[in-house]
């Protein structure tokens, strides 16, 4: 019974830090999808006298990544209704040229208006509207939301750290006999601890895995039984083989920080 | 200093705090001796043995051992220094965790011999020791007198220099005193190697010569 305590108090703090690292990837991943979403649905309306070309906006500023001119004859068509053809080629010659230009990334409010300003003291450009207030709030939440997460899993992270600290120092002074006893006779410091290393070690693994049964139980089973949308839509996101890796690899660095700075802080 | 002397002490100061255990202790052990340090309870014996392994630094003074500096040592050397000597313990100071083969091979593991080596040499020692038959026992499973001799066996391990003994027989009967004893007095007799004992009493029967130093008034004193 006390075997399992002393494990279970090293395995759960480990596994709220790899949980923690888990939602933190899945998180990335689903905002990254969203965030695409918002950074391809919005865009900003150019009119400008003359044609420019995405050359030409690239070099205006370089987070515009796509340039698309919207179809004047159309436009044409329906001012000059009832006209004669030749009216209709005038207007189209008088009107200007527009263009929805789109972005590489997510930018913050303040940028998009620097870009404004910048594509407005352009003598081609006659005119750019952009749609400030509903993409600045959705920008506000979606920061804010991310923030928080962020923030949460590092709190979370750094006090299960702090937990793991405190069940190495209780496994070095359990061994501190073998310890001692092994340092009389000459033995390295790695060597010493050796003992810490093995058992953390194994604590990691096992961590590691526990935590990714439980993801790819959310993803095979509970978001398949849920039927809810989203879950459903997001389920590749859920839980990728690469993140066995990367769970397998901070247990370890976890493993090996925490026995390092319990062995080398005991005083000799 | 001659290369035949293990240990020099010229006027060694030991201290706790600001309290002297030994003060102004000079002496000197050489290769192949058998020394007995005996004196009252409190008197410095197990400083003494202390400052031997590095466990303790002398506050004053000189120390050598095996031709090192024990005031000045740096920490790997010392590391280096405990690897070539054999210390037994009063309360064995075995590794329960391990089996009786793995705790006499403790100096072999930490000097990085292979595994066919280790089991050699446990097989040879246990052999020595009379304790062939326990080789795959845990110590907890052992009477005293046998964990003593696994802890004998132990110091014996690597072929030390040096062999220094804290009270070997202080928890134990005469019949397992006396093994541990005969113990000694072959490694020293046989092997050459320098034996330091710190003891209550002196063996009554003893068949190799030896030297006897008492510590009183902090001061270490050779009885002639």
């Amino acid at each position: 019974m006390k075997f399992i305590k002393n494990h279970l108090t090293f395995i759960f703090p480990m596994m709220a830090i790899l949980l923690g690292v888990e939602f933190f990837l899945v998180f990335d991943r689903t905002t990254n999808n969203y965030e695409k979403n918002l950074r391809e649905g919005y865009s900003m309306f150019i009119v400008a006298t003359e044609p420019i070309s995405l050359e030409d906006f690239i070099e205006l500023d370089s987070h515009i990544n796509q340039s698309e001119e919207v179809k004047k004859e159309k436009l044409a068509k329906q001012i000059a209704k009832g006209m004669s053809k030749s009216s209709t080629q005038k207007i189209l010659d008088a009107l200007p040229h527009f263009y929805n230009i789109k972005f590489d990334s997510y930018l913050h409010t303040s940028t998009l208006e620097h870009i404004k300003a910048y594509l407005e003291a352009d003598d081609r450009i006659k005119r750019v509207e952009t749609f400030g207030s509903s993409y600045g709030a959705s920008y506000t939440l979606f920061s804010f939301i991310k923030f928080t997460f962020k923030a949460f899993v590092i709190f979370m992270s750094l006090v299960s750290f702090f937990l793991v600290i405190k069940q190495m120092e209780i496994w070095s002074y359990a061994h501190k006999e073998r310890m001692q006893v092994m340092e009389t006779f000459g033995a390295p410091v790695m060597l010493r601890s050796g003992v810490l290393f093995k058992v953390a070690f194994i604590d990691g693994i096992i961590s590691t895995v526990l935590t990714s049964s439980m993801f790819l139980f959310l993803k095979y089973r509970w978001a398949e039984e849920s039927h809810i949308d989203i879950l459903l839509q997001m389920q590749d996101l859920l839980f990728q083989p690469i993140d066995f890796l990367i769970l397998l690899a901070t247990a370890l660095f976890i493993v090996f920080v925490s026995v390092y700075l319990v062995v080398f802080s005991t005083k000799e | 200093m001659s290369s035949n002397i293990v240990i020099n002490a010229s006027r060694l100061t030991l201290s706790y705090g600001h309290t002297d255990i030994i003060k102004d202790a000079s002496f000197s052990v050489k290769k192949g001796e058998f020394v007995f340090i005996t004196g009252p309870s409190g008197s410095g014996k197990s400083t003494l043995l202390k400052s031997l392994y590095g466990q303790i630094k002398p506050t004053a003074g000189n120390l050598m051992v095996g031709g090192l500096d024990m005031i000045n040592i740096p920490r790997s050397k010392l590391q280096g220094l405990r690897t070539h000597l054999g210390i037994v313990f009063q309360d064995y100071k075995l590794i329960n965790e391990w089996t009786v083969a793995k705790n006499v091979v403790l100096p072999l593991i930490i000097a990085g011999y292979s595994m066919d080596v280790q089991q050699t040499q446990a097989k040879r020692l246990l052999k020595h020791v009379k304790l062939s038959d326990h080789i795959n026992k845990y110590p907890l499973e052992l009477s005293g007198g046998e964990q003593q001799r696994v802890g004998v066996a132990r110091a014996m391990s690597k072929n030390p220099f040096l062999i220094l003994a804290d009270e070997p027989t202080g928890n134990l009967d005469d019949y397992s005193s006396n093994v541990i004893w005969d113990l000694m007095e072959n490694a020293c007799g046989q092997l050459e190697t320098t034996v330091l004992v710190v003891t209550h009493r002196i063996p009554s029967i003893f068949s190799i010569p030896y030297r006897h130093f008492i510590i009183e008034n902090k001061g270490v004193y050779e009885v002639h």
